[in-house]
């Protein structure tokens, strides 16, 4: 097998991102990747094309009992799973509290030695060390649990980015939630609309458009309410309609996001 | 809602599973082309996801075209694996016969992208879309599909190559990135 250079990799990438290369030279074409990560985003690039095959198939409906059969493996796994997830969280929750103490009663122990005895000054010192020393590993443990919070509430508040014509065109658009209930759509960079259009945003469940929403790009970024829930939806699209709104859509969407 | 999966919510899976396993099931059926040992496929894809949402990576694409990539790699793993392959000719015939897209804006936005791609396949020449359709759904090497065919491997690579760029350029040429 030849050597994995410029050239060769030219030349295999194709059969790379269809995954029909040998195992050795997908090895070697690999480690070649590793080697030069800069190749990694037109690799990513023709992998997405690729990765369009699989929407081809003619549809087929799989059976109900597919269904039953991987619901039965998931709610048999789905308790011992939250039982893990909570009991590493009463843990942590548990450490925590138990340093707090710890180092609540050095501190008074503290006061209580320096105002005692200036005779227990070096041991007082040599006290005030460990309860620096328990003071930095509460802090470190109160970042960790604040990072641990803040990444679910990033989970918990996601925004789900928007595709579409005008994505491609330069716009940034993404349904963000901002908590419980309330949801906007944050767009920038949009193409304006003439006065007498405007954007309307529409929340699609079972295959019907719920308008929820109008907007009016001014070249500023623009944020939003979404006014249906999209707990339950499959879609959110925008689309340009008359000034107003519509009932229905009149034209295809300019931004859409599958949920 | 990946998250709340991730979070082992059997209900919010079970959401995921209703969206998303026709396709999942269709993708499988075209490449193992037998209703039992696809539905062996998917079962096993939906499991890992199951397992491993909190692998899933918004900015690599959507929730669909990961669980798609899933199905598609146990897939090849499945079809690599068997000792005695029974893929047959008839699974590199052409795609399905193009749909019309429907003026109806739901059809629309749940359609679009299928028939895109259907209809991107269908400017392939037959002979760049027989070699894609090899390697993608049945899971042949270039070198066996050089053999099978009885073709030089240059000629299968090139056609690799043609066929994908053409993919690119059906979707460029409307203006539109290649979608995630």
């Amino acid at each position: 097998m030849s050597e994995m250079n410029h050239e060769r990799f030219e030349d295999l990438k194709d059969a790379y991102v269809l995954g029909a290369l040998p195992e050795e030279e997908r090895q070697s074409f690999e480690d070649y990747l590793a080697a030069h990560p800069e190749r990694q985003a037109e690799i990513d690039e023709l992998g997405a094309v690729v990765g369009l095959l699989a929407f081809s198939p003619q549809e087929q409906e799989p059976s109900p009992e597919l269904r039953s059969r991987v619901m039965e493996v998931v709610e048999a796994e789905a308790e011992p799973r939250r039982a893990r997830r909570q009991s590493t969280f009463a843990r942590i929750g548990d450490y925590l509290s138990v340093r707090s103490l710890a180092l609540g009663a050095a501190v008074l122990l503290v006061i209580g030695l320096l105002s005692w005895n200036v005779l227990l000054q070096g041991q007082v010192e040599d006290l005030q060390g460990r309860v620096q020393h328990a003071q930095g590993e509460v802090q470190d443990l109160q970042a960790q649990v604040e990072d641990a919070k803040e990444r679910r509430q990033v989970q918990q508040s996601q925004t789900i980015p928007l595709g579409g014509a005008w994505a491609d065109q330069g716009a940034n658009a993404e349904v963000a939630s901002i908590r419980e209930n309330q949801v906007i759509l944050v767009a920038n960079n949009m193409p304006t609309v003439p006065e007498d259009r405007t954007c309307q945003i529409w929340v699609i469940s079972d295959d019907v458009p719920k308008p929820s929403g109008l907007f009016q790009p001014d070249g500023n970024m623009t944020a939003t309410p979404i006014t249906n829930p999209i707990s339950e939806a499959d879609a959110i699209a925008v689309t340009v309609e008359p000034a107003g709104g519509s009932e229905q859509p009149t034209s295809d969407p300019v931004l859409l996001a599958e949920l | 809602m990946i998250s709340l999966v991730e979070a082992a919510d059997a209900d919010a899976f079970a959401t995921l599973y209703d969206r998303h396993s026709r396709a999942a099931f269709s993708l499988a059926y075209r490449m193992m082309g037998d209703r039992q040992a696809s539905e062996d496929l998917a079962q096993d894809a939906f499991v890992k996801v199951w397992r491993n949402a909190g692998s899933y990576r918004a900015e690599r694409g959507s929730v669909r075209t990961w669980i798609l990539s899933i199905v598609h790699n146990r897939g090849i793993d499945q079809l690599r694996s068997q000792a005695s392959r029974r893929r047959t000719q008839d699974r590199v015939e052409a795609s399905a016969p193009r749909s019309q897209p429907s003026e109806a804006f739901a059809e629309t936005w749940r359609n679009s992208q299928r028939d895109q791609v259907r209809e991107a396949l269908n400017t392939l020449p037959p002979e760049q879309l027989k070699i894609l359709e090899l390697a993608y759904f049945s899971g042949y090497t270039h070198v066996e599909i050089s053999e099978l065919l009885s073709l030089p491997l240059g000629t299968v690579k090139g056609r690799m190559r043609l066929g994908l760029k053409k993919i690119r350029d059906f979707f460029e040429s409307r203006d539109a990135a290649v979608p995630r």
